[in-house]
């Protein structure tokens, strides 16, 4: 009786039902799938006529809409800016929030949301006067009241602000008139104006914590002042923002951004490539030769304010020995990892920290010189030496495969360290082990302050930021330089101040309680089809005023 | 009936207790990993001081017993509680994701019956023949080649030289094609060769022979008789498949930007997101458990020999 069903379906029905069963169950998820938490979007106060766009002259077609496209490597955890602590989530927030001030280019403080500052000459005040005549995104006024509410929020205990302690110096805010707003000091801060040019500083409507499904504590749907209105998030794939018609300053071109999160570094080049995104940060390593000499695109290598090292164990028997850490230095020709395993995107190190920052000077970098280091390993009474040296992967450009370099630099004067990894978690909890349970002799490390001064930096050499305390985990210790860097934290004369971080630095640069390697570039690549793209020197990319050529 | 009711009953009690297990083991292997929550969400720049009040407020600071009696207690109540990383609720950034990796291993596993069966079916009656040899060097390559590797060639082909299709992303109808075979060819090579080995042995049994000697067409031989009783195997190959694509699609789902729950569950892990980790776990086992037991159902259904209850 079946047969003749099965001669001509040749298979077995049931098979076939099973079969068309799951190409329908897939057909089904599919059509009903993506409705990944669309957010509501805040509607400036009234849309006005049309900005003075390019108008569209030939057809009454609403004109379309133009967007810039970008590709990133991370899934932000959090959009609320008191609770970022990556410049990548930075970078994209800053479209949509704005801070009391900004840095340029060069790196220095620029008025944004203030018009000017001035700090008491005691240091134990700061006045902020506000731009007028700024409107957040839902129509509230920007004014000091608002930023009182933003600043106390960033120094509520009960709010999550990761970086906060650059803030903590604030005893109080005070209005003074609408647009007038005073910061009462526990004690004097020099690097705090220029704190307020973090993204953790970054100004929301007030009255928008209650609303789009924000809360006090945690506001996800950021409603800042920008030129970008924050539209819409789909986790794990992008987030898109509008141009705010209502925008107090230059308006930018492109009509709606969109910041597309793409994991892998080749495929954010093949998007580039294949003209899908308009600019990707962060490219393979080693295509950006391929990269430069490509006419289709451009390559950017930003000089940021990371500074990359190999952190040395200055409390081990060996390493506290300050020749044995000059002959590290000495033993590592950092110009040829730079050209060779980085591909140029970075630059020797001359100071302890980056040149952008407040209060570099030049000192001159450590030459590789493999004579001098084995002769300085010889006095200190060593010919062969066994060190444990571990390295992130993939934390830092080309950090594993850089490490590798330089055990292969290392073994060439007689030191024998093989390089291990682990995953980032694990790394950090061995390095931040306490002393007495820290085994680690180098440790691979990458560090960038938040704001470009060289307070954060120089917390490094602080011997009381030593673990667990913070993060100097290289447990160096100098009396003279813990009390420079003290100094100059409360001084308030800029000259003097970066007077005793040169000092400081200088001292730091011969004691060598790291292996100094170099500053990282940012690589940012971007289609030859636009102009107008930039960076900050804090690996962030400019590109709000972005256009077509 | 009544019968498969108790049956089911009891496999829903089975799921039940083997979920319970996994919670355990995922809390505990969770906190065997080094790594400090707190530390690795306030990042490298934030004071001892903020990362302490991170660690209360993520209710870490508690001791282990008593963690595990809240987490225990919160999930009784459906409750998977907050991200770490997000601040946000588990059940929510879950939700997010889960349609996109049930579409993408939807699609794949049906891929992978649809060409795994053929291929295997077709080289399996014709043995030896160029076919066979094509067909099982095809799959050794399908089963061999790295996904990642995969994906890019793909990528370069179809996105960059050819402009066909979105390199990345999943907001593009097209956008499911390249991760979709991406993620199938293993499968498709895995069903391919389990259903020429089976079709092998049955196509040399007795009833068979018995089949043909009565003068059925072959096709009616091979495809009535001796691949309903082939499917078995391949059955079960394509349920298990199905439950690995859910769980394994993380490298697939990397190299396309496909915002699915691997790379959420990657981010977690790196971040130690215990609830996080704990819930996708939780819900890739439930997903699990059910797909077996459809599996299992569908047994009963296609043979009629197997009876449950």
């Amino acid at each position: 009786m079946k047969q003749k069903v099965a001669v001509r379906f040749s298979i077995h029905p049931k098979i076939l039902s099973f079969v068309s069963f799951i190409l329908v169950l897939s057909l089904i998820v599919a059509a009903c799938a993506p409705a990944a938490t669309p957010t509501p979007t805040p509607q400036p106060a009234e849309k006005p006529t049309q900005a003075p766009q390019p108008t569209p002259t030939s057809k009454p077609k609403p004109a379309e809409k133009t967007t810039f496209r970008i590709a990133v490597g991370i899934d932000p955890d959090t959009l609320d800016p008191v609770a970022t602590t990556t410049t990548t989530v930075g970078n994209m927030v800053d479209y949509v929030v704005e801070t009391l001030v900004r840095i340029d280019k060069e790196g220095n403080l620029q008025p944004l949301l203030a018009e000017s500052w001035e700090v008491s000459d005691d240091g134990l005040t700061v006045i902020f006067r506000l731009r007028k005549g700024v409107k957040f995104h839902d129509g509230t006024p920007f004014n000091a009241e608002a930023v009182k509410f933003n600043i106390d929020r960033m120094l509520d205990p009960d709010v999550r602000v990761p970086i906060r302690a650059p803030y903590t110096p604030i005893e109080s805010v005070e209005v003074v008139d609408e647009y007038t707003v005073k910061l009462n000091l526990k004690e004097p801060s020099a690097p705090l104006v220029n704190a307020f040019s973090w993204t953790t500083a970054g100004m929301i409507s007030p009255k928008s914590v209650e609303e789009y499904g924000n809360t006090y504590k945690n506001a996800q749907h950021p409603v800042g002042t920008g030129p970008y209105v924050f539209k819409e998030r789909v986790k794990g794939e992008k987030i898109v923002v509008e141009k705010f018609e209502d925008y107090w300053g230059e308006k930018p071109y492109y009509d709606v951004v969109e910041f597309r999160i793409v994991p892998e570094a080749a495929t954010r080049e093949s998007l580039l490539l294949a003209g899908q995104v308009d600019l990707i940060i962060l490219p393979p390593a080693a295509d950006i030769p391929a990269l430069q000499q490509n006419p289709d695109v451009e390559v950017l290598l930003a000089p940021s304010d990371r500074t990359i090292f190999v952190a040395i164990n200055n409390l081990d028997p060996i390493l506290k020995d300050k020749r044995v850490r000059q002959a590290l230095n000495y033993a590592v020709d950092k110009r040829a990892i730079i050209d060779k395993v980085l591909f140029g995107a970075a630059d020797p190190m001359d100071a302890p920290m980056a040149p952008s920052l407040f209060g570099y000077c030049k000192i001159g970098e450590y030459p590789y010189d493999p004579d001098k280091a084995k002769a300085l390993l010889k006095e200190a009474g060593y010919e062969k030496l066994d060190l444990k040296f571990i390295a992130p992967t993939g934390r830092y450009v080309q950090d594993f495969q850089a490490a590798q370099a330089i055990s292969g630099y290392l073994a060439e004067v007689g030191v024998n360290a093989p390089v291990s990894t682990m995953d980032w978690p694990s790394y950090v909890a061995t390095i931040v082990k306490p002393p007495e349970e820290n085994d680690t002799q180098l440790h691979y490390l990458g560090w960038a302050p938040a704001y470009l001064d060289a307070a954060q930096q120089m917390l490094q050499f602080l011997s009381t930021y030593a673990p667990p305390n913070g993060l100097e985990t290289s447990f160096y210790k100098n009396e003279k330089v813990d009390e420079l860097i003290l100094k100059a934290a409360k001084e308030t004369d800029p000259e003097v101040r970066a007077n005793l971080y040169c000092e400081a630095s200088k001292i730091v640069w011969d004691d060598a309680p790291w292996i100094f390697l170099w500053v990282q570039r940012f690589p940012i690549v971007y289609s030859a089809k636009v102009t107008g793209v930039s960076y900050l020197p804090n690996e962030k990319f400019d590109a709000l005023y972005a256009r077509p050529k | 009936m009544g019968g498969f009711t108790h049956y089911l009953i009891q496999r829903l009690l089975a799921a039940l207790v083997t979920l319970i297990g996994v919670a355990t083991i995922v809390f505990i292997l969770m906190r065997l990993l080094p790594g400090d929550p707190a530390r690795i969400i306030a990042g490298l720049l934030a004071s001892p001081e903020e990362v302490e009040r991170i660690r209360v407020q993520l209710g870490l600071d508690k001791p282990l017993p008593v963690q595990y009696v809240l987490f225990m207690g919160r999930l009784f109540v459906g409750d998977l509680g907050i991200s770490a990383r997000t601040n946000q609720p588990v059940l929510m950034e879950v939700a997010a994701r889960l349609p996109n990796t049930l579409k993408l291993a939807l699609v794949s596993t049906a891929l992978a019956s649809v060409f795994g069966v053929t291929a295997g079916v077709l080289a399996a009656t014709r043995r030896y023949s160029l076919f066979d040899y094509i067909a099982s060097f095809g799959s050794l390559i399908g089963i061999s080649m790295p996904v990642y590797w995969l994906g890019l060639l793909l990528i370069i082909v179809f996105a960059v030289k050819l402009h066909w299709l979105p390199a990345a992303g999943a907001d593009k109808p097209t956008s499911i094609i390249m991760p979709s075979l991406t993620l199938a060819l293993f499968s498709v090579a895995l069903v391919a060769r389990m259903t020429r080995a089976s079709m092998l042995e049955v196509l040399n049994q007795d009833y068979i022979r018995t089949a043909r000697a009565k003068g059925l067409r072959e096709r009616t031989v091979i495809f009535r008789h001796a691949l309903q009783n082939a499917f078995i195997p391949v059955l079960t190959v394509i349920g298990l498949q199905f439950g690995a694509l859910l769980g394994g699609a993380v490298l697939t789902e990397s190299v396309f930007g496909w915002p699915g729950i691997g790379l959420l569950m990657v981010d977690s892990i790196f971040a130690r997101d215990y609830p996080v980790v704990q819930g996708i776990v939780l819900v890739f086992s439930a997903l699990f458990i059910l797909v077996n037991l459809i599996v299992d159902i569908l047994y009963a259904y296609i043979d009629p020999r197997i009876h449950y209850g």
